[in-house]
């Protein structure tokens, strides 16, 4: 039976969500009511709904900035890891040998150590006291500082990511069989062609996965920009705490909320429409 | 008993420039290949003419696939020489050969339409656009695909896929076809009817052509010439009639067609060394012959496979007409035989008179 665990997602993420998403539009009433009375600069609809709170936002100058810097620190680390994944995957595929197995090995320990511990690391190693300046200063060097910086976000939200997108992206590629690679040589395609033309097309599913996950992920995350990220622009997932907590802004953090799962419907349309595409090339649909 | 011999393999044929020096359209000269500390390939000689068809015919594990990819130079020999043409291309890498070939799966790309598999490798061969709708459209229609152009390779069928794949090799007009088993994914019928249509294709464009398969019927049917290989090497190259006539190893002689292996034609103890080899169709019911027992009956149509028991040995014969049953009585006569001497042919064929 479907129904009890439809109901409970119903219950405790269907209900909250769609509260959450008619409070920042000025419904203050049901079980809006306690969070609005307790939080600052509440709008209550005269009608059915209003805008005042996003009108708030974006009336701040750093809210403009925050979402930029969210959007660009997202697009930036998922071409970066798809990137980096799609090369591994691609000498893994091609030209096994140990530089890369060693490569893929280090790829995916970022899987096994927790977000928080490697933000502080990161953030550690390129701050202004950290190990790279200091490494550099023995040679009389100046390493620039990536700590507390929107560099710093995107390095460590690679390191993050890199992991998921890697393995997908080498089962990807692993699964392209050997004679579709050999009939691309045997046409005269070059390494780059053949993978550019083949192997990426032909991993598509799996890469659009790693990359719909990796942006989504990216977006919303909260550790590593927390940790990293500079004071502002602030990412939008430290930006939700910030309206909530210290400037007891619920209505605000909600709007805030919607606005990022607005882009991240728009990554999510991007994956179901590329799966669908895929399905309709190979004759499922 | 009469005894003309003839020569156990045909001469390579080769075509002769305007020079008046012999230029083979594939020169194989003493390629060895190890995989896996084994020897696949073990200096393996061939001559192809021109515009010839010749098959690398043999068992599972005997080399003709690694062969085949050392000519289109997914692997690169050991030792030997690799020759298009009269050009040396030993060393070069697949992209780089002047040679096309069909895979046994076809080797289509699922993501791309026939037409886009197609002009595949002239686009990567930098050709102009309407120069590639051209050849494109022109290939399609030799094969017969015209109608599938913009089909992905998912929505069209086996017989047809292997097309769309043949047309990828042709467009690239190689001066050299190879041909991975390229029936084997196809049922009996269509089979028989796209060897026929690979064979009038690559007659009607006269390119040097070499087919791996380990089907007898297809080698034999389709091929100007059949290299039969065993353990990396071959054991004799030549027309489909003569390999089957008088096959120069009893390897060759085993693997091709059936056959009954006897010590002597008497079917008594023979000579240390010589083994003789019958074909069942030389073995015919005739009262007059040896008394035998009928064991088995094979009906296969239009004849039928009698298996006789002969002074204790067993013998096939192929009978057309009215067979006899389990349990008859007959006479058996030998008409026609191969002699081998400690396993290479020592006098073929030997006519049997009565």
């Amino acid at each position: 039976m479907a129904l009890p665990p439809v109901l409970v997602i119903l219950l405790f993420v269907g209900v909250p969500v769609l509260l959450a998403v008619g409070f920042s539009f000025g419904m203050t009433g049901g079980l809006n009511r306690t969070a609005a009375m307790i939080g600052q600069d509440v709008f209550t609809a005269d009608g059915l709904i209003t805008g005042e709170a996003y009108a708030m936002l974006f009336a701040d100058p750093r809210f403009p900035r925050d979402l930029a810097a969210t959007v660009l620190v997202t697009v930036v680390t998922t071409l970066l890891v798809l990137g980096m994944a799609i090369g591994i995957a691609v000498l893994l595929r091609l030209r096994a040998g140990w530089a890369s197995t060693m490569l893929s090995g280090l790829g995916v320990i970022p899987l096994f150590i927790p977000v928080v511990i490697a933000s502080w690391a990161i953030l550690n190693f390129y701050s202004g006291d950290g190990f790279v300046r200091s490494l550099f200063a023995q040679f009389g060097a100046e390493a620039p500082i990536f700590g507390f910086t929107v560099t710093g976000v995107i390095i460590a939200s690679v390191w993050v990511n890199l992991p998921f997108a890697l393995l997908m992206a080498a089962s990807g590629m692993q699964g392209v069989p050997d004679a579709l690679i050999d009939a691309a040589r045997d046409a005269g395609a070059g390494t780059a062609t053949i993978v550019a033309r083949v192997l990426v097309p032909m991993a598509a599913i799996p890469l659009i996965i790693a990359g719909t996950f990796t942006a989504i992920g990216v977006l919303g995350q909260f550790t590593v920009p927390y940790f990293t990220g500079p004071n502002a622009p602030q990412q939008l997932g430290v930006d939700i705490s910030k309206y909530f907590q210290s400037f007891n802004q619920p209505q605000q953090a909600a709007a805030v909320a919607v606005i990022v799962f607005v882009v991240a419907s728009g990554v999510a349309a991007m994956y179901v429409w590329a799966n669908f595409r895929s399905a309709k090339q190979e004759g499922r649909v | 008993m009469t005894i003309p011999s003839t020569a156990a393999s045909a001469a390579t044929p080769v075509s002769t420039d305007p020079g008046g020096s012999t230029v083979p359209g594939l020169r194989l000269s003493g390629i060895s290949k190890v995989l896996g500390g084994r020897t696949i390939v073990d200096d393996l000689n061939l001559d192809i003419a021109p515009g010839e068809m010749v098959s690398l015919l043999g068992p599972s594990g005997c080399g003709k696939t690694t062969t085949l990819r050392l000519i289109a130079g997914f692997l690169l020999p050991d030792q030997g020489r690799v020759e298009v043409d009269g050009a040396e291309i030993t060393s070069l890498g697949p992209e780089r050969r002047p040679s096309a070939m069909v895979f046994q799966n076809y080797a289509l790309w699922p993501h791309m339409t026939i037409t886009k598999n197609v002009a595949f490798p002239l686009k990567v061969a930098r050709v102009p656009r309407a120069q590639i709708k051209e050849r494109v459209a022109e290939v399609l229609e030799l094969v017969g695909l015209s109608h599938h152009a913009d089909s992905r390779p998912a929505h069209i069928s086996g017989g047809e896929q292997q097309r769309a794949a043949l047309a990828r090799a042709l467009v690239q007009r190689p001066k050299l076809l190879l041909l991975d088993e390229p029936l084997s994914n196809l049922d009996a019928k269509l089979r028989v009817r796209v060897r026929e249509e690979i064979r009038d294709i690559q007659q009607r464009m006269g390119i040097t052509t070499v087919l791996v398969t380990h089907d007898q019927e297809e080698a034999l049917s389709i091929s100007d010439r059949v290299a039969v290989m065993s353990e990396g090497k071959i054991e004799q190259v030549s027309t489909p009639a003569e390999l089957y006539r008088a096959p120069a190893t009893e390897f060759v002689a085993g693997f091709i067609g059936s056959s009954n292996k006897v010590r002597a034609l008497d079917l008594g103890e023979g000579e240390p060394g010589v083994e003789w080899v019958v074909r069942p169709e030389d073995v015919r019911v005739d009262p007059e012959g040896m008394p035998g027992v009928v064991t088995r009956v094979l009906p296969h149509g239009h004849y039928s496979e009698v298996a006789i028991e002969v002074r204790g040995t067993d013998l096939r014969a192929f009978v057309t007409g009215e067979a006899p049953a389990p349990g008859d009585e007959v006479g058996v006569r030998i008409t026609r035989a191969l002699r081998y001497r400690n396993g290479t042919l020592d006098e073929a064929p030997v006519t049997v008179s009565a």
